[in-house]
């Protein structure tokens, strides 16, 4: 749990808003918390999304699962390392919170050609019959490690590590330069 | 060449996604035993053409350890499992 206030400075460069006809734009996402959960082997999503949402109804249970028994607990609000300290105690002993909204930041990429954008960098299939809205993938998008997460039919967002954030915009830029 | 790996947690990935440790190697010899097998244990290693077992790394994806039964000649992989089932199974 951080015990100092964090000082929150975008992790992307200046960006220039798409234009009106573009079919693609690329925009980090503000503020907000990333919560990495781990539990044992036999923790149950299910089960977990519950007990979120009963401890802390106002973020939300939108968890994306990273790994086995590890998920990603995203939210839009601002949780104080208080709040969390509370959260953590009220949930089952088997699982654990680790803060990472200093180490992982969120971007969104939507528009008509986000999917042919991203499958330039990943080769998971991102068909709406196969990655449906509100499923997760840990992958790679060229060589940088990213959660990708499908948002809308036409929208996505990506969790990357914050060091490797603008690497990742500036090659998603060049992916989707066609289409702007 | 197969360049697709069905990591259990993942689903489909390409190889790019892995690293690869090499060959699971023999269970480890006691403590006390024979220097020379613990020479065979820590530096000799097999070269099959065949199948072959090998621990990868999905680091690009779930993160967890896999043992990958593979075959040398075609780089069909036909087993992949976690390798963590391993402790559970033949290999204690």
């Amino acid at each position: 749990m951080r015990d100092y206030p964090l000082e929150n400075r975008g992790a992307f460069p200046p960006h220039v808003a798409a234009g009106a006809g573009a079919s693609i734009s690329l925009a980090p996402v503000k503020g907000g918390f990333v919560i990495h959960l781990l539990g044992d082997a036999k923790s149950d999503e299910a089960a977990l999304k519950k007990a979120l949402a009963k401890i802390a109804p106002e973020l939300g249970a939108d968890v994306r699962k990273s790994a086995p028994n590890q998920w990603f607990w995203v939210g839009d609000a601002d949780v104080s390392s208080d709040r969390l300290t509370e959260i953590q105690a009220g949930l089952p002993s088997q699982f654990a919170l680790a803060d990472q909204t200093h180490g992982r930041v969120r971007m969104r990429l939507s528009g008509p050609s986000s999917r042919t954008v991203l499958a330039k960098g990943t080769m998971v299939d991102l068909s709406a019959d196969l990655f449906a809205i509100g499923q997760s993938a840990m992958t790679q998008i060229g060589h940088i490690g990213a959660m990708i997460t499908r948002i809308e039919d036409d929208s996505f967002e990506l969790i990357v590590l914050r060091s490797f954030a603008g690497s990742l915009w500036d090659e998603l830029n060049h992916m989707a330069a066609e289409f702007r | 060449m197969s360049s697709l790996v069905k990591c259990p947690h993942c689903g489909l990935r390409p190889r790019e996604e892995f690293t690869i440790r090499g060959e699971v190697a023999t269970p480890r010899p006691d403590a006390g035993a024979d220097e020379a097998l613990w020479f065979d244990h820590v530096y000799l290693r097999d070269n099959p053409r065949g199948e072959h077992r090998e621990y990868w790394h999905h680091s690009g994806g779930c993160r967890r350890w896999l043992v990958l039964t593979r075959n040398t000649l075609t780089h069909e992989t036909s087993d992949v499992v976690d390798a963590s089932t391993l402790k559970l199974g033949e290999r204690a």
